[in-house]
């Protein structure tokens, strides 16, 4: 099966259950000094309730201004110039600002990468906490916020008494779990964390996702992680989605994604990985070259200059690339979009684990919610 | 507190080292004080016997001693240029200064968080080009000749604010004295139609004195506002929900200001110190007219006692910052028992 256009495949699963987030052909740029960039090309997704989704890439491919785009949190020069965002069916392109507020925090939360720069140095972390809970809560009184404010505190796991501390007096992974803390504070729907534990050391990065997993799952939240690190996607996600130069190249469940690794940059970003398997002696394969500028819009395929499959031949540098799907259809939204990428039809494991026929999806769509 | 203690004590070496070199240079200026209080007409005989009679024979060391004990007894000698002691002289002007530079300080600071928050709180490309242009020309106009065209303006062709009469109408009575300020004087006297006269009069020279500080301060307050509207927490503030006038007065505001505080704090100093330029210009009764007109005339005591005055300011607004730095700055803040 193949469909240059996958809106029409995406409705079909949608019909039974609304998606709780979709984004439909999102289109993101930046103008500096005249110059226009493509940060996010038309990226469509759907996120389902409770659902877990990994947004992978390496620097610069537009993951962060996905994300703010998301909650149209993207500040000039950055502006979203086409596409929609809709939660529960309810377009926030079209939102007020203050509509917008009421959805920022309470349905939708966002983690950012640098703990360290994302909270007010001037201000307890209690107060910073409490700000959340204030922002959607109006009708709380002082003492039922600072309940719910040490709560919080307590399932990220800090002592309330620190309540009143000031972020320099936190390590870096403790500044995360506050911030995790106001990102939950209202239970949200969503919660979109950009590079969570980049900034972290990798023992406490382990700490972060797993409590993040925990307390999101607990309150069903669906949780957008970005990251470039496949291992932390492979640990906690459902969904995998491979972005380069601001489009999603290849989407599916995880385990089909990293078993078939069907896309050459999914399979080059697999290789760049440091893995406790691989011999440690030899130096981590890179992928030459950069991601391209994105300042003119790309023709051909985006990945052709850095690509082992396409780099010589014209048809990766002259033609877009075909959006390529599996001809069973699987539980997750999977596709390609590589002229030469195919899935084996008797694919490993995959079909067992994610569910090869449609009616099962329905079932085990419907029990997550 | 032991840091404190310490900018204290290092405070007070100052004020004494600066007393010492005003003293000695004071003296060993070309000119002779007694001549000049005695005439040109007077014999040489008479002029020594002022010298004398106001203690210039004694060794310098002595003549210091003479100084630093009469300040500390509150007798900080005899102006003879004004025929009046040094004490009175300054009881009677800084009032009159002070008032004026709080004016002038409280339209600086104001004025600066209004035009920085203007260009700041959403990118105005237009609005900022005109603020700045302004800051610019703000920072390198003279005040004298600022201060003659608002009264070219303002008094003579528009004739809504007083002439260069000082502080109030020559007709009105200024109000029983309590703090010296007349606008708070008349406030409490219930005088409110001598606080308006106050209050016009005021504002001229204090817009004219406040000139500098303002673009000033508004071009520091603007690169801490660009400077912090670009970190994360900002972002983050919105992201709970906040609205953006919310996430920008709660976060962005203090943090841009905190590193305002000392230049507010020279700033204020500078300004309650008098300024002999507008005081001129003004016919304003403060302290920098009767300072320049001392130097002129060699007036040592009030010179002196000036300086040393200042020096006090300089070093007690120094140590009110650092103290104001711990109170509002959690990253300075020195640990104390019960956090520790």
């Amino acid at each position: 099966m193949n469909a240059t256009s996958f809106g029409g495949r995406t409705t079909d699963l949608a019909t039974h259950t609304e998606p709780l987030l979709s984004v439909h052909e999102l289109q993101t740029q930046f103008v500096l000094q005249g110059r226009t960039i493509q940060a996010v090309r038309s990226v469509s997704f759907q996120l389902a309730r409770g659902e877990k989704l990994g947004i992978v890439g390496e620097s610069g491919c537009g993951k962060t201004a996905l994300a703010l785009s998301i909650v149209r949190l993207l500040e000039p020069p950055g502006r979203v110039v086409a596409g929609d965002v809709r939660l529960r069916g309810r377009s926030l392109m079209r939102l007020p600002e203050e509509e917008l507020c009421k959805v920022r925090g309470k349905e939708i939360s966002l983690i950012f990468q640098d703990p360290t720069d994302a909270l007010d140095p001037v201000r307890p972390i209690g107060n910073q906490i409490a700000e959340a809970l204030r922002a959607h809560n109006h009708q709380l009184g002082r003492r039922a916020i600072r309940a719910r404010t040490f709560e919080l505190l307590s399932d990220v796991e800090i002592v309330a008494d620190r309540a009143r501390d000031y972020p320099h007096q936190f390590s870096g992974g403790m500044q995360q779990r506050v911030m995790i803390a106001i990102a939950l504070a209202n239970n949200p729907d969503v919660i979109i964390a950009d590079e969570p534990t980049t900034a972290l050391d990798v023992t406490t990065q382990a700490q972060i996702l797993d409590l993040l997993n925990r307390l999101a799952t607990e309150r069903g939240s669906a949780i957008i992680v970005i990251t470039h690190n496949l291992g932390v996607i492979a640990e906690f996600c459902d969904t995998l989605r491979v972005m380069y130069a601001g489009r999603f190249v290849e989407a599916g469940a995880v385990s089909t994604v990293l078993a078939s690794q069907v896309h050459p940059y999914t399979v080059a970003l697999g290789e760049s990985q440091p893995t406790s398997t691989r011999s440690v002696k030899g130096p981590l394969t890179t992928i030459s070259g950069l991601p391209p500028s994105l300042e003119t819009s790309v023709t051909g395929c985006s990945f052709a200059p850095r690509c082992a499959v396409g780099r010589d031949r014209s048809l990766c540098h002259d033609l877009a690339p075909p959006v390529v799907e599996p001809s069973v259809p699987r539980r997750y939204q999977t596709y390609v979009e590589c002229h030469f990428a195919n899935y084996s039809e008797h694919g490993p494991e995959d079909s067992s684990s994610a569910g090869a026929d449609p009616p099962k999806s329905e079932v085990t769509s419907d029990d997550r919610g | 507190m032991k840091s404190i203690l310490s900018r204290t004590f290092g405070g007070i070496t100052t004020v004494i080292g600066v007393s010492v070199i005003t003293f000695v240079f004071l003296r060993a200026l070309p000119g002779n004080p007694a001549r000049l209080m005695v005439g040109s007409l007077a014999s040489p005989h008479t002029v020594a016997l002022e010298r004398q009679a106001m203690g210039l024979d004694h060794p310098l060391y002595v003549q210091y001693w003479d100084f630093v004990e009469g300040i500390v007894r509150g007798n900080w000698g005899f102006s003879y240029s004004a025929g009046e002691p040094v004490r009175s002289l300054f009881a009677s002007r800084l009032p009159a200064s002070i008032e004026l530079g709080l004016a002038a300080f409280i339209f600086a600071v104001g004025g600066s968080l209004v035009l920085a928050l203007a260009v700041t709180y959403r990118p105005r490309r237009l609005l900022d080009r005109v603020v700045r242009g302004l800051a610019f020309l703000g920072t390198g106009t003279p005040a004298f000749w600022f201060g003659l065209v608002g009264l070219l303006v303002f008094s003579v062709w528009l004739n809504v604010l007083p002439g260069p009469e000082g502080r109030l109408a020559p007709s009105v009575i200024p109000p029983p004295d309590v703090t010296g300020l007349y606008v708070i004087d008349t406030a409490i006297a219930g005088q409110f139609r001598t606080m308006w006269d106050a209050l016009v009069h005021l504002v001229l020279p204090a817009v004219t004195l406040g000139l500098f500080p303002l673009a000033y301060l508004t071009r520091l307050l603007r690169v801490n506002l660009l400077d912090v509207s670009r970190r994360n927490f900002l972002t983050v503030a919105r992201s709970k929900g906040l609205g953006r006038w919310a996430a920008f007065y709660r976060h962005a505001l203090p943090n841009a200001s905190l590193p305002m505080l000392t230049a507010c704090g020279l700033i204020f100093g500078e300004l309650i110190g008098g300024s002999v330029v507008v005081e001129k210009v003004f016919d304003w009764p403060g302290i920098g007219n009767l300072v320049a007109n001392a130097v002129l005339q060699q007036d040592y005591s009030v010179v002196e006692i000036y300086v040393v005055l200042s020096a006090l300011a300089y070093v007690v607004i120094n140590v009110v910052v650092d103290m104001l730095y711990g109170v509002l700055d959690p990253r300075v803040r020195i640990p104390t028992q019960s956090s520790l």
